[in-house]
């Protein structure tokens, strides 16, 4: 029997080998960006965040890795691995955390081009932004006026930069979940976007019509929550960063960020444990459906 | 069941194994014997269940009802231990990680076995004309099937499973294939179940013969007694003579003057002719069959 430490390395190496041309091209793409920031006039004066770089990226890369890892396995690819002498969910949770240290790997390197740009900039590591955030009760959709804005110091600490690794951990979890616990993971995930699309246009049509049931309103509602509400899947991947922040413009013509509230980091913390916790039961009950046929 | 119960040491043993897809019994109460040290031949037509019970033995397949046993061990307790001691060649002539070299893959492999031998994989390496640095996408089917070959020896197991191990090879390589297979059982004891339809080219390696047919075990013999047991009789019958019904035949015909008979039957030779006598035939010839002319006795066929 070999040693689960063997089965660990070879499984890192072998997954690292399989990665190579996407490592290769994230390397090749994070110095053209940089190489394209320094045109742009990225330098000592301008302010870089972190939130403010492609925020989803991180959980963009979580979520597509297992299928990279998984799921271009035939049946061939996994009848190969279980006949293997490993037990067989010792040995999915081994490829499933090797694939898992890749990707920290490739966020660290995103963080690290962020950083790169922060440093360059001259910007805090540790940010201190001032936020124009609307007052209660008033729309972001025509002209502002100036006067609807309340500056507020927004200080998220370090925690920040934990954001990227804990979105990139909750979608790749949730991703070889989907990937290992399902036969045809592309046709759930189409089936998925197809429900997505068709709550949104139903929601929307009965958001015009008085009569409409709750049938209709209230999948949106949840829809709406599970995106960006306070636990939903942007307090996960960018701290609510993405969802509160919008562009408008003001009476005097000029463009600005605006914020419908501060983003909390204790919404991220919630989420980022709600998330994980899903991704982790779920790779758990996938795993157990490859578990040793000891049944019948 | 035409058979005897093989010795008692088995390497692989079987009981009561059922499978079923939908309503189709792939496996129905099987219980193979093969014996520790032994090259055990399962013979069927293709969708017999070979390749289900071999799967089942490697606990890919859950079983509807029984058990199996590898060396003692059941194959679903102790999966990770039996696994261990088995060399598999699957039917599909698939390989997995189809970016890697083949040269990687065997590398790959050997960290699974800690029994893995390095000088002996390289040999079988260079006889079967692997094609280290090819991706394994870019394989023909036979190469595919050489490595997969070298794959399930070179770890050495003390037990073999080829699901038809030969086909896709040509010639050649099948030739030298099976001469490697030889030299690896006179090298190390190693029991083999292997399943195939070119009996004739591991005739001369047979120990043992089970022969499946619609998923039942229809005999289970070593093959001295197999071809012993199933002879063709030549014999001169009476008008409108019939077959004893008690006797198990597989193929008959009959001259054109309808006084000669020949009929593949099966049991102990001097019972046989006496139950043959008692109806009126005189049996004038007993021939011995080939090994593969006594199997096919019992697969499906026109018995006309």
């Amino acid at each position: 029997m070999p040693r689960l430490r063997d089965v660990a390395l070879e499984h890192l190496r072998v997954t690292g080998l399989g990665l190579r041309p996407a490592i290769i091209g994230a390397l090749v793409t994070a110095l053209v960006a940089l190489g394209v920031a320094v045109l742009q006039g990225v330098g000592v004066g301008t302010s870089v965040y972190l939130h403010a770089e492609p925020p989803m990226l991180p959980g963009l890369m979580g979520a597509l890795l297992p299928f990279i890892i998984w799921g271009r396995d035939t049946r061939t690819d996994l009848d190969f691995l279980w006949v293997l002498p490993v037990n067989r969910g010792r040995h999915a949770l081994v490829r499933v955390f090797t694939g898992w240290m890749w990707l920290m790997a490739g966020v660290g390197l995103f963080a690290l081009w962020v950083l790169t740009l922060v440093l360059m900039s001259g910007s805090s590591v540790l940010p201190v932004e001032t936020l124009h955030v609307l007052t209660g009760g008033v729309s972001a959709l025509g002209p502002l006026d100036p006067a609807a804005l309340q500056s507020v110091r927004w200080a998220p600490g370090p925690q920040i930069w934990a954001v990227p690794f804990v979105a990139a951990t909750a979608t790749y979890l949730l991703g070889s979940a989907l990937t290992l616990g399902t036969r045809h993971p592309f046709r759930w995930i189409a089936a998925g976007m197809l429900s997505v699309g068709l709550i949104a246009v139903v929601g929307d049509a009965a958001g015009t019509l008085p009569a409409a049931g709750w049938v209709s309103r209230v999948p949106l509602q949840l829809l709406r929550s599970l995106v960006s509400g306070p636990r939903g899947l942007d307090a996960l991947l960018t701290a609510r960063t993405a969802s509160l922040d919008s562009t408008a413009i003001l009476t005097s013509g000029a463009r600005v960020n605006v914020w419908s509230a501060a983003p909390r980091m204790a919404d991220w913390r919630t989420a980022a444990l709600l998330w994980n916790s899903a991704g982790l039961l779920a790779l758990s009950a996938a795993i157990h459906g490859h578990r040793e046929r000891r049944g019948g | 069941m035409i058979g005897t119960d093989p010795p008692d040491d088995h390497a692989i043993a079987t009981h009561a194994l059922c499978k079923r897809y939908g309503r189709e019994p792939a496996l129905d109460r099987v219980d193979l014997r093969v014996p520790e040290g032994e090259v055990y031949v399962l013979l069927g037509v293709n969708g017999a269940g070979k390749s289900t019970l071999f799967r089942m033995l490697m606990n890919l397949e859950r079983p509807d009802s029984g058990r199996a046993e590898v060396f003692g061990r059941d194959t679903r307790r102790d999966g990770p231990m039996v696994r261990a001691q088995v060399g598999y060649v699957p039917e599909r002539q698939d390989a997995p990680h189809r970016s890697m070299t083949c040269g990687r893959l065997l590398q790959h492999v050997a960290t699974f076995y800690p029994a893995w031998d390095d000088a002996y994989a390289a040999h079988l390496v260079r006889s079967l004309e692997i094609p280290t640095g090819k991706r394994i996408g870019e394989l023909s089917k036979g190469e595919t099937r050489r490595l997969q070959l070298v794959l399930a020896l070179a770890h050495r197991p003390a037990l073999l499973l080829l699901d038809e191990p030969t086909d896709g090879l040509d010639p050649v390589i099948r030739r030298r294939a099976l001469a490697l297979l030889a030299e690896h059982l006179a090298d190390a004891p190693t029991t083999v179940l292997i399943s195939t339809h070119h009996i004739h080219e591991i005739e001369s390696l047979a120990g043992y013969v089970g022969i499946l047919r619609e998923g039942r075990l229809v005999a289970q013999a070593p093959r001295d007694e197999l071809q012993r047991t199933v002879r063709s009789y030549q014999m001169e019958v009476p008008d409108g003579w019939e077959i004893p019904a008690e006797l198990q035949v597989s193929r008959r015909s009959r001259s054109s003057a309808g006084r000669l008979a020949r009929c593949t039957l099966v049991g102990e030779e001097r019972e046989v002719i006496r139950r043959l006598g008692v109806t009126g035939a005189r049996v004038r010839q007993v021939s011995a069959l080939t090994l593969e002319e006594a199997a096919l006795a019992y697969l499906p066929g026109d018995p006309s």
